[in-house]
């Protein structure tokens, strides 16, 4: 390849991104724009006995106050998978910080002042915010069950219950048994930029502008609430500053929408910080593993019960659950498996995508558990991975799609970097862990890419960039396909009037799905340009080749951007090309269709623990993701350096605090902690396994997930390695690591038939 | 944000004239880094804002004299951590100062304001109390100079009136500076507040003074003149034990940066460390 693929191109608007040049949502200013503020109550759960908004709408200024009682009635519910969650709260609020009302005003401070005039009488309720309590005999119902029609679980808090098996695990001969339950917290995307929204008549349909991901899907739920065409909904979607999941779905666009409707201006809500915390959130989880090992280490059987703690509506949460615990046992060679998954409803903020979309919390407690086993059958945790990983072609869950990479080799070159198996200092440890995610499982891209008479091009695509680098990889395809200068390209993206369809930017899918129909649109020029050539040059079309930005011609070769301009005419115009990207539905599976790809990655570390503080120092931090082909090495090393940043957050840090009653003691950016570029691993090494072997563009396999995933159970496992304390919770925050060394005996014994190994643990802690 | 009022009185005189005039709708403004952020979300609502940044006699600036080294109200964090002379006779305060925020907080925030906001966590107030700093104070009856140990009341409050202001802070100079180190511990390696922090002091006569921060409702001082912290010989249990009789004053809570039993537990940790450093010190000095 001579073009940009391949290389570390310069990143599209990189500049104006970095100089704050780059017009984000909220630099949007429309004249004559209302401000929108949310009333909420201080408290997870209450019935709403009445609302008094008569001294906010004496504010000067207030032009709007609006409750359930304002909306058409009954009240209209939205959601991507469960029509579940109000416009605004209804009678009840559900979770703190679920609105009750919203105040639009000429300005911000006159909404601010009205917002908190406004008279709530309110009960509190009981609140269930644990999987315990929403699980407890009695507990109070999260969902009226007359939502849940036809459920059969509807009179409890269990929203789903998904169950995936193969072979039999009760006949399954293991030598040792290894067990142990694990949590992961509730932990916030924490996108720079805030979530927002602005609403606006237009003519006989509505404009929304919105930091949403998936604007297609937004136009849908807008077009059906306000029961309009979806030719009258256009969504225009600014690229997000930062996504990672929770700016997939509607949150309160469809209010703002009704807001700018009954107003008949503009209306714009910008979340607080404190906001957007409770707004967004990632699923918390606790996983009981149970898996069996002969002694020389092969997997007998795992089982696998994982309860998922969704909020209080569904929002996307519980298709996170089906796929996440989908791939539960790891990518392993099993041959016995049975996996529980279970959708529970809290009183708590709703719980949405995030990076990794429900892998993360199962692989926390599956690689910690092959950990605890690597320990107790004396086996190498790098040699006990190696020994069960399935194998490329090997279907690892029985009729899907089989590992479609050469994991062994992500695995070893992990391994390389960290110095597995070279000696370590006192007070270090080493740990190792594997990921894995499954891609995209359906999927439709539309792309469009015009060739211009004088050899540029004007390309669009459905995706969000936010932040990830998509329009870089795109007009690196076009650059490579039709040999144009990239500065020569412009890609439109981020409006449903002016780009065709695309299905959603989730699961890392876009260079996969967007990049093949930009390859195919591509394709369809190079197809147009050679019936041209051949009826320019009267050369027989099977003598013409076009590819990679040249048309050759039995006698010479000429660059496509100068044969566009003999081969348009005097008249000029375009070449135009349409690519579609579809992967189908799978009627029958269990996830509606079988992963384009898996998402592979090896994380291994290299810790230090203050035996005195339980501080945990990350000496160095190997990332190593399949990636099939690096369509631009420098953002895939972005990628997965933030990824693996993002993760020492729920591994290290981050978790929200709620108080007994249910509200979030940690409210804000003071007392919620996330890494700063000081709290990085001394070393931080990431690289890749490149043989373009991904059902992309070029060999490309999705990424930017994986290096997140086992982030978590690598740490923990150094953790293990440099003390013997074993911790099943996180974040390994120092309080809890202190914990777990002050205390030897209560954190370990994973098994009755592992006690050797739980010896060996307190003989270690004692030591230290 | 409420609006309020804003002036920029040119005289101390003046401002402390709006102060008064204002009691209890007026806010001083120094580098508004605590102050802004209340203004924001609506749990400070002043009608007036008075900014200290014009007026003529608390310009910023470090000043020696009479043995003292005088901070005026208005010097940010970031001149006091540049100071050569602040490094060589309070390196503890520097290197508190020095972990406040990050490196844009501590352009705008003030050693005035880090105390006036009296954090029981403010990184500041342990080396401040150890150093045995005196605040200088100017209301409508004159100025007065307050004990740093007598300044804080508890969370939030000081024994400031709301008419008065702080103009310095006060630091006295030693022919030979104390030894001192300062330690915290955060959540995170990056900005963040103290769990705990400790400043201890060990001077030439055995005298130790030890300061504490974010281990109850206000920073403490605790003093040791038997000269057996400041013993490098000392045995490390009696060390141990003395500290945990000293600590005994605080009287740390449980909050969502950490428990109780860890903040005691983390207090004898860090104060062991902490007097290590200090005495370490005093060997190299």
């Amino acid at each position: 390849m001579n073009g940009p693929v391949g290389t570390s191109a310069e990143r599209v608007d990189g500049p104006a991104r970095v100089s704050g040049g780059y017009r984000y949502l909220g630099d949007i200013r429309l004249p004559d724009v209302l401000h929108a503020k949310l009333v909420t109550l201080d408290c997870a759960r209450a019935r709403i006995r009445s609302i008094d908004a008569s001294a906010a709408r004496r504010v000067p200024g207030v032009v709007q106050v609006l409750t359930a009682a304002d909306l058409p009635q009954p009240v209209p519910r939205f959601g991507p998978q469960f029509r579940d969650r109000p416009v605004l709260a209804v009678a009840e609020t559900k979770y703190h910080g679920e609105p009750v009302a919203a105040v639009a005003a000429e300005t911000l401070a006159a909404a601010e002042d009205a917002a908190r005039l406004i008279r709530v009488e309110y009960e509190e309720l009981p609140a269930v915010c644990t999987i315990a309590a929403a699980l407890a005999q009695g507990a109070p119902l999260v969902q009226d069950p007359a939502l849940r029609l036809g459920d059969p679980l509807a009179n409890t808090n269990v929203l789903q219950e998904h169950r995936y098996a193969w072979g039999d695990t009760e006949t399954a001969a293991s030598d040792l048994i290894v067990a142990g339950t694990y949590t992961f917290p509730m932990v916030t995307h924490f996108a720079i930029e805030r979530h927002g929204c602005i609403a606006a008549r237009d003519g006989d349909g509505i404009t929304i502008w919105s930091t949403i991901q998936h604007p297609f899907w937004l136009q849908r739920t807008i077009a059906e609430l306000l029961s309009l065409p979806l030719a009258k909904v256009r969504v225009v979607a600014p690229d997000p500053g930062g996504g990672f999941g929770g700016k997939q779905h509607a949150k309160y666009e469809p209010l703002v929408a009704f807001m700018a409707m009954r107003a008949g201006r503009p209306v714009r809500l910008i979340l607080t910080l404190e906001e957007t915390f409770q707004a967004v959130r990632r699923t918390s989880a606790q996983v009981r593993v149970r898996t069996g090992f002969r002694a020389d280490g092969a997997i007998t059987f795992r089982e696998v019960d994982a309860d998922y703690l969704l909020g209080a509506y569904a929002d996307i949460a519980d298709r996170l659950v089906s796929k996440g615990s989908y791939v539960s046992c790891g990518p392993y060679r099993i041959p016995a498996a049975r996996i529980v998954a279970r959708s529970i409803l809290s009183h708590t903020l709703p719980s949405t995508a995030f990076r990794g979309f429900g892998a993360p919390q199962p692989l926390w407690a599956s690689e910690s558990n092959m950990d605890e086993a690597a320990r107790a059958l004396g086996i190498d945790p790098v040699e006990l991975r190696l020994r069960n990983l399935a194998r490329r072609g090997e279907q690892f869950i029985p009729g899907d799609t089989p590992a479609d990479g050469a994991w062994e080799q992500t695995v070893r070159k992990a391994a390389e970097l960290v110095g597995w198996g070279t000696p370590v200092p006192a007070g270090r440890g080493r740990g190792i862990a594997v990921g894995i995610k499954p891609g995209p499982t359906t999927g439709l891209s539309y792309a469009t890419v015009r060739l211009l008479a004088d050899g540029s091009v004007v390309m669009s695509s459905g995706t969000s960039d936010m932040g990830q680098g998509a329009r870089t990889v795109y007009v690196q395809i076009a650059a490579e396909e039709l040999g144009v200068p990239m500065d020569r390209i412009t890609l439109l993206m981020g409006d449903t009037a002016v780009v065709c369809y695309d299905q959603q930017t989730s699961a890392s899918r876009s260079t996969v799905l967007m990049g093949n129909a930009i390859t195919y649109a591509c394709r369809e020029v190079q197809a147009q340009l050679r019936t041209m050539a051949a009826r320019h040059c009267q050369v027989d079309e099977s003598a013409i080749e076009v590819a990679r930005g040249v048309v050759r011609l039995p006698d010479r070769q000429i660059p496509i951007g100068e044969f566009v301009r003999l081969g348009l005419g005097r008249l000029g115009g375009e070449v135009i090309g349409i690519g579609e990207s579809r992967k189908e539905h799978v009627p029958g599976h269990p996830l509606s269709g079988s992963p384009v790809f898996f998402e592979f990655n090896c994380t291994a570390v290299d810790a230090e623990v203050d035996a005195e503080t339980g501080d945990i120092l990350l000496v160095r931090h190997v990332t190593v993701s399949d990636v099939g082909k690096a369509i631009n090495p420098m953002q895939v090393r972005g990628q997965d350096e933030g990824a693996a940043i993002q993760g020492l957050g729920h591994t290290l840090m981050e978790q929200y605090i709620l108080d007994e009653s249910g509200r979030i003691s940690n409210l804000g950016a003071l007392d919620y902690r996330i890494p700063t570029s000081m709290d990085l691993p001394l070393q931080l090494c990431s690289d890749v396994v490149e043989n373009a072997d991904g059902p992309g563009p070029y060999g490309a396999k999705g990424m930017s997930e994986g290096a997140l995933l086992c982030v978590a159970p690598a740490v923990a496992a150094a953790v293990t390695d440099a003390t013997g304390a074993v911790i099943r919770d996180l974040p390994l925050t120092a309080e809890r690591v202190w914990r777990a060394l002050s205390t030897p005996a209560a954190d370990s014994s994973p098994t009755a038939t592992a006690t050797a190994a739980a010896d060996e643990q307190r003989r270690c802690a004692d030591g230290t | 944000m409420q609006s309020f009022g804003y002036e920029h009185p040119e005289w101390l005189g003046q401002a402390v004239d709006l102060l008064r005039t204002h009691r209890p709708h007026a806010r001083p403004l120094a580098g508004g880094t605590d102050l802004v952020n209340r203004l924001r979300d609506g749990t400070l609502r002043p009608h007036v804002v008075v900014d200290l940044k014009g007026i003529a006699e608390l310009r910023p600036g470090i000043t020696q004299a009479d043995g003292r080294l005088w901070i005026s109200a208005t010097t940010v964090l970031a001149d006091l951590v540049a100071d050569e002379r602040m490094r060589t006779h309070f390196p503890a305060l520097v290197t508190a100062a020095g972990v406040v925020g990050p490196v844009q907080i501590r352009n705008r925030a003030t050693l005035a304001g880090n105390i006036c906001n009296a954090s029981p966590a403010a990184d500041t107030a342990p080396p401040l109390l150890v150093y045995r700093a005196q605040v200088i104070a100017r209301g409508p009856a004159g100025t007065r100079s307050i004990p740093i140990d007598a300044f804080f009341l508890g969370p939030g409050k000081t024994t400031l009136a709301r008419d008065e202001l702080v103009t310095a802070i006060e630091l006295p100079v030693r022919d030979r500076p104390v030894q001192a180190a300062f330690g915290r511990l955060t959540r995170r390696r990056g900005a963040d507040l103290a769990t705990v922090s400790v400043c201890v002091s060990v001077d030439g006569t055995g005298s130790t003074r030890i300061g504490y921060g974010a281990v109850g409702p206000r920073p403490l001082l605790a003093t040791d003149d038997s000269g057996v912290l400041a013993d490098p010989a000392t045995d490390p249990a009696t060390r141990t034990s003395l500290l945990a009789r000293l600590a005994r004053a605080t009287s740390p809570v449980s909050d969502v940066r950490a428990s109780q039993e860890y903040r005691r537990s983390m207090l004898l940790v860090l104060s062991q460390r902490v007097l290590r450093a200090a005495v370490i010190g005093e060997g190299e000095g």
